[in-house]
């Protein structure tokens, strides 16, 4: 009996551990599946599932986050997957993440990657639809890389010739084979060194020239930005005209009155006229000239005589003492 | 019927076998269960056949690996091999190779035993003493064998994947955590609804044709010899075939 007992604790440790271990397994499918434990759908479109099967890996940024529950045909353009996403990765996705088909590995299951999108946006809610991005396709990677290939083979093609051409030309090869050419040319760069400084020392100067010039500084300043002297400018340029008029008119008596002396003279009238053209008045007038000098000259010797004289003596010595004064 | 001698007597076995089942199910359904003798018959089939199949099991999932390793190096996908023996053991190896070593030791052990007992009429002689034979000797064989090679199975495929295991840490070192990811990373209930579901059919067949051929063996003790080799060979087959149907039914249904 006890024998019995025993076989049968065997028995049904035999058979515990057998159960245990496929509830092990199938929980372990289970949680890659992502059937046990809270979830929640989300929905994409596609236009092309590139061969995306029930069951395949959802990842968000890399890490496993579901699985792919159905797809649906909605119309010729577009494809409807339904995506099972645990409960736990919902904070981080927003209702701005993109979705994109991806490959496990370079010939692997195809699986969706969701990628945060740029900027705030709330967190997604049951049976939202998040936006789908194209995948890179590998026909068209093709198609755009022989499309690439094709422009290679022109440009290669052109830049032969050109290659062709440059060897052919002689003035090139002379050009490069010319030493005496870096030192010239080591010598005008020089130049252009110090001719670059003395411009610059220019400038400088201008530069201050000028704020002097804008601040009012100098006549030129004051020429240009003083507002009251261009109005004396003015006014003095007004009073130069009207001088000019005054001298002109002044100018056109004058040449009357020449004019009339001119008449005078030629007509042989007047006293200038006898001064000038009458030899003998001169003559006469050196004689009387002669005969006032001689005057005066006794009236000197009078009045001198005068001064002596004992009755006029009192005065002069008076006028004497006024002009010590002074 | 002029159908030749072979062919008659291969469709009256097939008849014999099917009406053997149906008896089987009327007997079974009926009240009063022989309780005892069905726990008896689980520790002999189930827990006395865990060793060999323990051994087997890991045997091949170590050997399967190592013979996998090169032709998956030659594509560079080494790290695949885990995924890989894993599908393969669970699927299709770790029941089919379960099932046959089951086959050949229940199967050929219940042909024996049933046709010594019917070569001596110790049926014969249970029936005079009131018990149902059938009930006692058949119906809990069959239930026992059923239900134990599934459990079997599964033990079976946890100890080919360690061997496998073992056989990836040969040349390469993986740890036991990341071996098993992988291993379940591949596998989808897809994988292991279906295989561990036909293995009840397996059970389901090899004790039944077991019982058959032992409670049907002719008299003498040449019957005895004849309906235990029989047991094995008609039940391996059936296995086979068995595993071809469940095969296609789920790809008919798309578990695959």
């Amino acid at each position: 009996m006890s024998k019995k007992i025993i076989d049968n604790v065997k028995l049904g440790i035999f058979v515990m551990a057998g159960l245990l271990l496929l509830i092990f397994s199938l929980y372990m499918i289970g949680r890659t599946e992502s059937l046990f434990g809270s979830t929640f759908k989300l929905r994409t479109h596609f236009k092309n599932t590139n061969g995306l099967t029930k069951g395949n890996n959802i990842r968000y940024s890399g890490i496993q986050v579901g699985t792919v529950k159905s797809m649906q045909i909605l119309n010729d353009t577009t494809i409807e997957v339904v995506m099972v996403i645990e409960e736990k990765a919902r904070t981080y996705i927003h209702t701005n993440a993109i979705t994109s088909i991806g490959n496990e590995g370079l010939m692997g299951n195809k699986v969706i990657n969701i990628s945060p999108g740029k900027g705030f946006a709330p967190v997604v809610n049951e049976n939202d639809i998040i936006l789908s991005q194209k995948s890179i396709d590998t026909d068209e990677m093709l198609q755009t890389l022989n499309k690439t290939n094709e422009n290679i083979a022109v440009i290669s093609e052109e830049l032969k010739s050109t290659v062709l051409r440059i060897n052919n030309s002689s003035a090139i090869w002379k050009i490069l084979n010319d030493n005496s050419l870096a030192s010239n040319l080591k010598i005008a760069l020089e130049n252009i060194r110090l001719a670059s400084v003395k411009s610059k020392e220019v400038t400088t100067d201008l530069y201050t020239v000028i704020n002097d010039v804008k601040k009012g500084k100098g006549s030129a300043g004051i020429l240009l930005r003083d507002t009251a002297f261009a109005v004396q400018l003015n006014e003095a340029v007004v009073k130069l005209k009207q001088a000019g008029d005054n001298a002109n008119r002044l100018a056109e008596v004058l040449t009357n009155d020449i004019n009339k002396i001119n008449n005078q003279i030629e007509k042989g009238q007047g006293v200038i006229t006898a001064l000038i053209n009458d030899t003998s008045i001169t003559l006469q007038l050196k004689r009387t000239l002669d005969n006032i000098e001689k005057g005066t000259d006794g009236f000197n010797a009078n009045m001198e005589a005068l001064k002596h004289n004992i009755f006029f003596r009192g005065y002069f010595r008076k006028l004497e003492k006024q002009k010590k004064k002074i | 019927m002029a159908l030749p001698l072979k062919t008659r007597f291969f469709f009256s076995e097939t008849g014999d076998i099917a009406r053997f089942t149906g008896r089987f199910f009327s007997h079974g359904i009926k009240p009063r269960y022989e309780i005892t003798e069905f726990f008896r018959q689980c520790f002999i089939i189930g827990y006395k056949s865990l060793p060999l199949v323990s051994l087997t099991g890991f045997i091949i999932g170590l050997v399967l690996t190592m013979q996998l390793r090169p032709a998956l190096m030659d594509y560079g996908v080494e790290s695949q091999l885990p995924g890989m023996v894993g599908i393969a053991i669970v699927r299709e190896i770790g029941p089919m190779l379960t099932a046959l070593i089951f086959a050949g030791k229940i199967g050929s052990s219940i042909g024996a035993e049933l046709g010594s007992m019917k070569v001596t009429e110790q049926i014969d002689a249970m029936e005079v003493s009131g018990t149902n034979p059938f009930k006692y000797l058949v119906v809990t064989r069959v239930v026992a064998a059923t239900l134990m090679l599934p459990v079997l199975v599964v033990i079976s495929d946890c100890i080919a994947l360690y061997g496998s295991y073992l056989g990836v840490n040969i040349h390469s070192v993986t740890s036991f955590h990341l071996f098993f990811d992988q291993v379940f990373h591949r596998l989808a209930f897809g994988d292991v609804i279906p295989s561990i579901s036909k293995t009840f059919f397996f059970g389901f067949a090899i004790g039944v044709i077991g019982c058959y051929k032992g409670y049907t063996s002719s008299k003498g003790t040449e019957g005895v010899g004849s309906a235990a080799n029989a047991a094995v060979v008609v039940s391996s087959v059936l296995v086979f075939i068995i595993d071809l149907i469940a095969v296609q039914i789920t790809d008919i249904l798309g578990l695959n």
